[in-house]
C-alpha cells in the first residue's frame, strides 16, 4: 500500500483529516510527536525542533545552521517512520523532501479561508478583514519558508498528487477520497519505489552525521554508495575527504563513499584580502 | 514445482540478455531472450509467458506498448519492467497499466531474480531465488 503525506494551510484541520484517513486505511499517524524522541537522540530542546517547522532562521531566533540541521534531524526520522509503511505522515514536511516517489501519495488539504478567517477573527477579537489578511501573510511566509528551506513551493498545487478545498468538499469526503486514491495501482509501491525511499532514506542518516562537521554537505545514496558534497578550500581538501570517507563508511549499508569537494569561493576571497 | 516457469526477456542491449538468462536459468526459469521488441511481440502472440521483463526505452515499440500487448493476451503473465530512465512518472504509468513490478537499472541479477521470485509466488509457482550460484559476481547486470 502506498504512504501518505498529508500537510495543509490549516494544522487542527490536518490533524482531523490525517487521523481520520490513517484509522480508516488502517495505518499509523505520524505527527510532530516523534519531535520528542528526535529532541532526545540529538540532545536539542524539542521546542526548537517545532520552531524549525514553523520559522524562517533569525539573528533574534533559530540560526540557519541550526535551522538546517534540526530539519535534517526531523527529515531523517520523518523518512525511517515512512520506511516503514502504511503511515499517514502529517506535520513534518515530508511532502518538501519525498519527492519524485512513487508510491507516496502527497495530499494537500485547504482549509475554508472564509471559515477559516472567521475562526481566527472570534479568537483573537480581530476583525474579519484583519484575518483574512493575517492568513494572506501566512501564505506567503509558508510559501518564503518552503523556497529557503527545500527550494519547494509549498502553496503550489503541482507539489502534490491531490489538493482536496474544504470549500467544497466536507472532512468525510476528503477522508473517503484519499482512502480511495491509495487504491490506484499506480500508488502501488515497487522494487524502484522502495529503492529511492531506502536512498533517500541512507542519505538523510549520512547528512545528519556528515552536518556537525561540515554543515553544508549535501548526501545523495544510491544502494551502497553514497556521494557527498562539500565546500572546501584547496588545502582542506585531502584531509576533507578522509574524513568524510571515514564517517560515511562507518555505515554498515555503505560500501562506496564518492567525495566531490567544490572549491569554497567566499573563504577564499576572504583569505586573500587578509 | 509442478514445471519450470516460461519467461521472456526483451532488452535491446545484448549484454543484458547475456548476462541474466544463466542466472535466471538457475532459478528454474526457461528463459527466451529477444533484443528485438518486434521478434518479441511475434513470439508473445504465438506463445503464453508466466513472466515477461521488459525494458521501456527502445526504438520503435517501447515497453509500455510490450506491457499492453502481453496483458491483453493473457492477463495472468507478471510483467517486469525495466530501465535505465526511472523516473516517477513512468513509473506510475507502467503500474497503472498493470506491470507486476518496475526496477530501475543498473541491478543486480540478484535484484531481478527476487523478483521473479515473488512473481512466481503470486502465480502459485513458488521457486527458490537463492538457488543461485553464491560464487556468481554480483555487479549489475549493466550501467544503462
Amino acid at each position: 500500500m502506498p504512504v501518505v503525506t498529508l500537510s495543509s494551510d490549516s494544522h487542527p484541520l490536518g490533524r482531523e483529516i490525517a487521523v481520520r484517513a490513517a484509522t480508516a486505511l488502517g495505518y499509523d499517524c505520524v505527527d510532530r510527536e516523534i519531535l520528542k524522541a528526535v529532541a532526545e537522540r540529538h540532545d536539542v530542546p524539542e521546542t526548537d525542533l517545532h520552531k524549525a517547522l514553523d520559522e524562517s532562521p533569525s539573528p533574534f531566533g533559530i540560526s540557519s545552521k541550526n535551522h538546517a540541521r534540526y530539519l535534517a534531524y526531523i527529515e531523517e526520522a520523518a523518512l525511517a517512520v515512512l520506511l516503514k509503511d502504511n503511515v499517514v505522515c502529517r506535520g513534518l514536511a515530508a511532502h518538501l523532501y519525498v519527492r519524485g516517489i512513487s508510491h507516496v501519495l502527497k495530499i494537500r488539504i485547504l482549509a475554508d479561508p472564509q471559515k477559516l478567517a472567521g475562526e481566527i477573527s472570534s479568537g483573537r477579537t480581530l476583525s474579519f478583514e484583519k484575518a483574512s489578511a493575517l492568513l494572506k501573510r501566512r501564505e506567503g511566509f509558508r510559501r518564503r519558508w518552503s523556497l529557503a528551506a527545500y527550494r519547494v513551493d509549498e502553496t503550489d498545487p503541482s507539489v502534490y498528487d491531490m489538493v482536496i478545498s474544504l470549500t467544497r468538499i466536507d472532512p468525510d469526503e476528503a477522508v473517503k477520497t484519499i482512502v480511495e486514491t491509495t487504491g490506484y495501482r499506480k500508488f502501488k509501491p515497487m522494487t524502484y519505489s522502495l529503492k529511492c525511499l531506502k536512498d533517500k532514506a541512507l542519505a538523510s542518516r549520512v547528512r545528519v552525521t556528515l552536518m556537525e562537521q561540515f554543515p553544508d554537505v549535501t548526501v545523495q545514496a544510491d544502494g551502497s554508495s553514497v556521494v557527498v558534497q562539500t565546500k572546501a578550500l584547496e588545502r582542506e581538501k585531502q584531509k576533507r575527504t578522509e574524513v568524510i570517507k571515514k564517517l560515511a563508511g562507518e555505515f554498515p549499508e555503505v560500501a562506496a563513499v564518492e567525495v566531490q569537494i567544490l572549491p569554497d569561493i567566499f573563504r577564499k576571497a576572504a583569505e586573500s584580502f587578509r | 514445482m509442478a514445471g519450470k516457469l516460461e519467461l521472456l526477456l526483451l532488452d535491446d542491449e545484448p549484454i543484458v540478455g547475456k548476462r541474466l538468462k544463466p542466472a535466471l536459468a538457475k532459478i528454474g526459469c526457461n528463459v527466451e531472450v529477444f533484443e528485438d521488441p518486434k521478434q518479441a511481440l511475434d513470439r508473445i502472440h504465438q506463445k503464453t509467458f508466466d513472466i515477461v521483463v521488459t525494458d521501456i526505452r527502445m526504438d520503435e515499440i517501447d515497453g509500455l506498448e510490450i506491457l499492453e500487448h502481453v496483458l491483453r493476451k493473457s492477463p495472468r503473465t507478471k510483467v517486469i519492467m525495466i530501465t535505465g530512465y526511472a523516473m516517477m512518472a513512468v513509473a506510475r504509468e507502467a503500474m497503472e497499466k498493470g506491470a507486476y513490478d518496475f526496477i530501475s537499472k543498473p541491478f543486480t541479477p540478484d535484484d531481478l531474480r527476487k523478483v521473479i521470485a515473488m512473481a512466481a509466488q503470486a502465480l502459485g509457482s513458488p521457486i527458490d531465488s537463492e538457488t543461485a550460484d553464491p560464487e556468481e559476481p554480483s555487479e549489475p547486470a549493466e550501467t544503462r
